[in-house]
C-alpha cells in the first residue's frame, strides 16, 4: 500500500504532508504529556517489531498468503497516539534507508496508514469490545474486525487519492499527468487486493496476538481495554503492570507492498470494470481479457456515471471526504478521551 | 511444502532486508561525488530533483533528469548494474504492469488497435502510462542514490539539522538497530521451526503458529525495550538525549548545493513552461 | 572500611515473584565483591537496586550514606552524578547497544553528562583505544563479534571514569582469551581502588577478580566470606548449586563428588 514517488501530483503530496504532520504532532503533544521517557524505546522496539512482521508470510484461507501491517496490534497495545508515531516512523525508514515507498509521498502514507489506519483500528477495536473481559472472546472479533476494517480504510483512501489524480491533474490534451486511473478503476482495483487479501491478513494476526496477549502478558491489553486498571507493583522495570499513565507505543508498520501478483490480478479483473467507463462494452471481450475476466468476483458496478468524469465532482469528492475523515478522527478521539476519562486518569 | 514454502519466503524477505543494508555501507565508503558532499546538502538536493520530477509535465525533462541522475550515479562510484537490478528493472516491472491498462482505458484518439478496434491504444495513454515510468523510475534512482551514498546515521543528523524533533530522531536510530536483532532472533525462530516440525499442516494449524510466533516476538519486544529503557538511564538519560552535531558547511558543499538546486529551477522552469 | 553500599533488609517482587527476600549486606568503598549464586539467585535483581534503576518494595539500600529512593533520582542534582560514579553492564550486551554506531555507543554517557564536544570526542577516542575497539568506530552494533559487543558495552560505561563499577556475568559467552582479558581489566581496576562488584556463577574466577563473596540463594544471602573461606566449602557450594557432583572418571577409576567444570581438570 506504500504509494511511490510520482504517482500523486505535488499539491496532492503537500496536502496531504500538511494533513500527516497535524497527526505527528498531535502524537507527539501526547507522548510529551505522558512517561515520555519510556516510551522512547518502547516505541521503536514495537516499531521494529512491526517493520520485521511484515515479512511474515501468512497462510491465508483460499491458498493464497498475506501480509500484516501490525497498526491493529500498536493501537491496541499503545492506542492511537503512539501507534501513529510509531507507524510513521516504520514508513519513514522503510522509505529512507530500505527505498520502499516515497520521500514525496511519505506525508501520504503516514497519513493513510499510520495516521487514519491507527484511528479506525483504535475506534472499531474500542467499539466492538467495549466492556469486554481482558480475556474474552470478543476482544478477539474486535481486533480481527479492526485490522481488516482499518486496513481497507488505508487501501481506499490511498485508492480515492490515485483516482482524483486524473481528474485534477491533466494537460491540456487530456494526458493525466501522475497516477491514470479514476475512481471508477482505482477504487476497485485497490480495494480487491485489500478486501480479500491484506485486510485478512492484517485481521488475522491482530486477532491472533491479541489471543497470544491474553494467554502470556494480559497487562499489555489493560491500558487500551476501558476496564478499570489493575494493580500496579512497587518497581516495574518490566511493562507487566501498565500505570496509570498511557503507553505510546511504536508504531507497526509494514503495509503490504505493492506486490505485483495481487495487485496485477486485482488490476487486470479492474480493466473490465473499467472498459464500460469510455466506451460501450464489446460484443465478444478479447481473449486476454476474458482470462482475467474469469478472476473478476466483485460486486462493483460495472459502469460508472458519466458525472465523475467531470473535475467539479472530484473538488466535490475531496471535499467530502475531508469531511467525513474530520467526522471519523474527531469520533475516534471522542472514544479516545472517554476511555481516559473512564481510567481516571490525566495524561 | 506449502508450509516450508511460507517459512523460506519469510526468510528470504529476513536476510534480504540484512543484506540490503551491508550494500548501503559499502558504497557509503567510497570516495564519490555525493559522498562528498554535506549530507545536508545531499538530501536538500535530491530531494530538490525529485520535486523537480514531480513538478515537471513534459517527459522530455524527466528523461534528462534520470540522464543526470545517471551521471551522478557513475560519479559517485555506484555501480549501473546494481542500479539496475536494485531499481530499474523491479520498477519497470512493478510500475510497467500498473501502467499497461491505461494505454486502453485512458480516452482520447486511438492511435493502435492491437486487439482488432474494441480496445485501441489511444495517444494519451500511451504518454500517461510513459511519463508515470519516467516519473517513478527517475524519483526512486533519485532517492536510491541518496540512500546507498548516505549512512544512516548521517541520514539522521541530517534531519536533525532540518528540526526534525529529537525524540523523532532518536526514535528513528532505536528503531534501525532493532530492525536487525529482531529480524535475526525471528530469523531464528522460523529456521527452528522449519527444522523441528514434520507433516503437513492445514492451514488454520500454520495460522495459528505463525501468529504464535510473531506473539513471541512481540513479548521478546516489550521485554527488550524495558531492559534499554533500563539501560538507557544508567547512563544518565533524562528524557533529553544529546547529541554531537556534526556538519560543517565546506565550499564544495555550497557549490552542490547551488547546482542542485539550480538544475530543478531549470527542469521545473522548462517543465512548466 | 567505609561503607559505599548499605542494603538493608530488602525485597523486591517481579509480579508478585519475589526476587529479593529480606537480603543485607554492606560493601566498602574500594572493595572487589563477587556475589556468586546460580541462576535465579537475585544477583541481577540486586546489581538493578543498586544502581538505581528499580527500588526495592521493602527494606533500603543507601550510597555512600545517600538514600536510593524514586524521589531522590528525580532530581539531576543528584542523579547524574550518582550515574556517573555508579556503572553497570548488563549480561546481554545487545541491550546495551542502541546506538547506531560504535562511536555513538561509546559517546553516549558523556553527552547525557553534558560534557563539552570536544572533551567527549577526546574521551571517546581515549577509550576507544584503550579497549582495541578504535577501529571499529564507525560500525553497526549488528556487525560485531560478541567479544567486540562486550567490549563495546564496557567501553561505553568506563568513558565516565566511574568509581563503582557493577558487572553482571560478564564473562558470559566470551572465548578464554577475552575472558582472561577481562580479569585483567578487572585487576587494574582493583588496584586503582574503585569498587568491583561482579555478579557471577563461575568459581574459578572468584578468586583472582573478588576480595571478598557473599553467596546467594534465592533471594537472600546464606554466606559471606573471603574467596578462600567460600571455595573450600564444599556442602554450602552444593547447596547453592554452584557445583554439582555426578559420576565422572580419572584415568581408570570413576568416581563421585562435588566438583566444576573448568579448563583445568581438578586433581586428587
Amino acid at each position: 500500500m506504500h504509494i511511490p514517488d510520482g504517482y500523486l501530483s505535488p499539491s496532492t503530496c503537500a496536502a496531504l504532508y500538511a494533513g500527516a504532520a497535524l497527526g505527528w504532532y498531535g502524537g507527539l503533544q501526547r507522548i510529551k504529556r505522558t512517561l515520555a521517557t519510556r516510551m522512547i524505546p518502547l516505541i521503536s522496539v514495537f516499531a521494529a517489531f512491526s517493520f520485521v512482521l511484515m515479512m511474515f508470510n501468512l497462510p491465508l484461507p483460499g491458498g493464497t498468503t498475506g501480509h500484516a501491517l501490525g497498526v491493529t496490534i500498536a493501537s491496541i497495545v499503545l492506542g492511537p497516539a503512539g501507534s501513529i508515531l510509531a507507524i510513521s516512523i516504520a514508513i519513514a525508514i522503510q522509505a529512507l534507508f530500505f527505498g520502499d515507498g516515497g520521500i514525496t509521498t511519505l506525508g501520504a502514507n503516514c497519513f493513510n496508514m499510520a495516521i487514519v489506519g491507527s484511528l479506525v483500528a483504535y475506534a472499531t477495536y474500542r467499539i466492538v469490545a467495549a466492556g469486554a473481559e481482558i480475556t474474552s472472546r470478543r476482544r478477539l472479533l474486535a481486533a480481527g474486525l479492526a485490522g481488516y476494517v482499518a486496513t481497507n480504510a488505508a487501501a481506499f483512501l490511498a485508492a480515492v487519492e490515485f483516482g482524483i489524480q486524473p481528474m485534477l491533474f491533466r494537460d491540456a490534451s487530456g494526458v493525466p499527468q501522475y497516477a491514470p486511473y479514476a475512481l471508477g478503476v482505482a477504487i476497485p482495483a485497490m480495494m480487491i487486493g485489500h478486501l480479500a487479501i491484506a485486510g485478512v491478513a492484517e485481521g488475522i494476526i491482530a486477532a491472533g496476538l491479541v489471543a497470544y496477549l491474553q494467554a502470556a502478558d494480559p497487562a499489555l491489553l489493560q491500558s487500551t481495554s476501558g476496564l478499570a486498571p489493575g494493580a500496579t507493583a512497587a518497581c516495574q522495570p518490566s511493562m507487566r503492570h501498565p500505570q496509570r499513565r498511557w503507553w505510546i507505543a511504536i508504531a507497526l508498520l509494514a503495509w503490504g507492498e505493492w506486490s505485483a501478483s495481487s495487485f496485477s490480478s486485482a488490476e487486470g479483473r479492474a480493466r473490465i470494470a473499467a472498459a464500460s467507463q469510455n466506451r460501450p462494452a464489446p460484443p465478444v471481450a478479447p481473449t486476454g481479457l476474458q482470462r482475467l475476466s474469469s478472476l473478476w468476483t466483485s460486486p462493483v458496478p460495472a459502469y460508472a456515471p458519466p458525472v465523475l468524469k467531470s473535475t467539479s465532482f472530484g473538488y466535490f469528492l475531496s471535499g467530502m471526504f475531508g469531511v467525513g475523515l474530520v467526522i471519523m478522527l474527531s469520533l475516534a478521539l471522542q472514544a479516545y478521551l472517554q476511555h481516559r476519562r473512564g481510567a481516571g486518569q490525566p495524561g | 511444502m506449502s508450509r516450508n514454502r511460507a517459512i523460506a519466503a519469510t526468510l528470504v524477505s529476513l536476510t534480504r532486508a540484512l543484506g540490503r543494508a551491508l550494500i548501503s555501507e559499502r558504497v557509503a565508503r567510497q570516495r564519490g561525488l555525493l559522498q562528498a558532499l554535506d549530507p545536508r546538502v545531499r538530501v536538500i538536493g535530491l530531494f530538490a530533483l525529485v520535486l523537480a520530477v514531480i513538478l515537471s509535465d513534459r517527459i522530455s525533462v524527466i528523461v534528462a533528469l534520470f540522464c543526470a541522475a545517471v551521471v551522478v550515479a557513475l560519479l559517485s562510484k555506484v555501480s549501473l548494474a546494481s542500479l539496475a537490478a536494485r531499481v530499474w528493472l523491479p520498477v519497470l516491472f512493478f510500475t510497467g504492469v500498473i501502467a499497461l491498462p491505461a494505454l486502453v482505458l485512458t480516452p482520447g484518439e486511438p492511435i493502435l488497435a492491437p486487439t482488432g478496434g474494441s480496445f485501441p491504444v489511444t495517444a494519451q495513454g500511451m504518454s500517461a502510462a510513459l511519463l508515470l515510468i519516467a516519473r517513478v523510475e527517475t524519483a526512486v534512482t533519485l532517492t536510491t542514490l541518496l540512500i546507498l551514498c548516505t549512512p544512516w546515521m548521517q541520514v539522521l543528523q541530517a534531519l536533525r539539522a532540518f528540526h526534525v524533533p529529537q525524540d523523532v530522531v532518536v526514535m528513528l536510530a532505536m528503531t534501525h538497530r532493532y530492525i536487525f536483532l529482531l529480524a535475526e532472533t525471528a530469523g531464528q525462530m522460523f529456521e527452528s521451526r522449519q527444522s523441528r516440525t514434520v507433516g503437513v499442516f492445514d492451514g488454520a494449524t500454520r495460522r495459528r503458529m505463525t501468529a504464535r510466533t510473531a506473539g513471541v516476538l512481540l513479548s521478546k519486544s516489550v521485554e527488550l525495550s524495558n531492559e534499554v529503557f533500563l539501560s538507557m538511564q544508567s547512563r544518565g538519560f533524562r528524557g533529553d538525549v544529546r547529541v554531537l552535531s556534526a556538519f560543517r558547511m565546506r565550499s564544495r558543499d555550497y557549490i552542490g548545493l547551488v547546482a542542485f538546486l539550480v538544475a530543478g529551477g531549470v527542469a521545473v522552469w522548462i517543465g512548466r513552461s | 572500611m567505609l561503607p559505599i553500599f548499605e542494603v538493608q533488609n530488602v525485597c523486591f517482587d517481579y509480579e508478585q515473584i519475589p526476587a529479593l527476600r529480606g537480603l543485607s549486606l554492606t560493601i566498602g568503598r574500594g572493595q572487589s565483591v563477587a556475589l556468586l549464586g546460580a541462576n535465579g539467585s537475585g544477583k541481577s535483581t540486586l546489581l538493578r537496586l543498586l544502581d538505581a534503576l528499580c527500588f526495592p518494595s521493602r527494606g533500603s539500600i543507601s550510597f555512600c550514606s545517600e538514600p536510593l529512593t524514586t524521589e531522590q533520582l528525580r532530581s539531576d542534582e543528584f542523579a547524574l552524578p550518582f550515574r556517573r560514579r555508579v556503572a553497570l553492564v548488563c549480561q546481554n550486551p545487545d541491550v546495551q547497544l542502541f546506538n547506531p554506531t560504535v562511536f555513538d555507543e561509546v559517546a553516549f554517557g558523556p553527552l547525557q553528562m553534558g560534557w563539552l564536544s570536544a572533551e567527549v570526542v577526546a574521551r571517546v577516542e581515549e577509550t576507544m583505544h584503550l579497549m582495541g575497539i578504535a577501529h571499529l568506530r564507525d560500525r553497526a552494533p549488528y556487525r560485531l563479534s560478541g567479544g567486540e559487543k562486550k567490549r563495546v558495552a564496557l567501553a561505553s560505561v568506563i568513558v565516565l571514569d566511574p568509581d563503582v563499577l557493577l558487572l553482571d556475568e560478564p564473562t558470559a559467552m566470551l572465548d578464554p582469551r577475552s575472558q582472561s582479558q577481562l580479569i585483567d581489566l578487572i585487576q587494574s581496576w582493583k588496584s586503582s581502588s574503585k569498587t568491583v562488584i561482579t555478579a557471577t556463577h563461575q568459581l574459578e574466577i572468584v578468586e583472582d577478580i573478588a576480595d571478598r563473596v557473599f553467596v546467594l540463594e534465592q533471594g537472600s544471602v546464606v554466606a559471606a566470606g573471603s574467596p578462600q573461606e567460600i571455595l573450600s566449602d564444599g556442602d554450602l557450594l552444593l547447596h547453592a548449586n554452584l557445583v554439582h557432583a555426578h559420576r565422572h572418571t580419572h584415568g581408570t577409576m570413576t568416581h563421585s563428588h562435588p566438583h566444576l567444570h573448568s579448563h583445568a581438570r581438578h586433581e586428587h
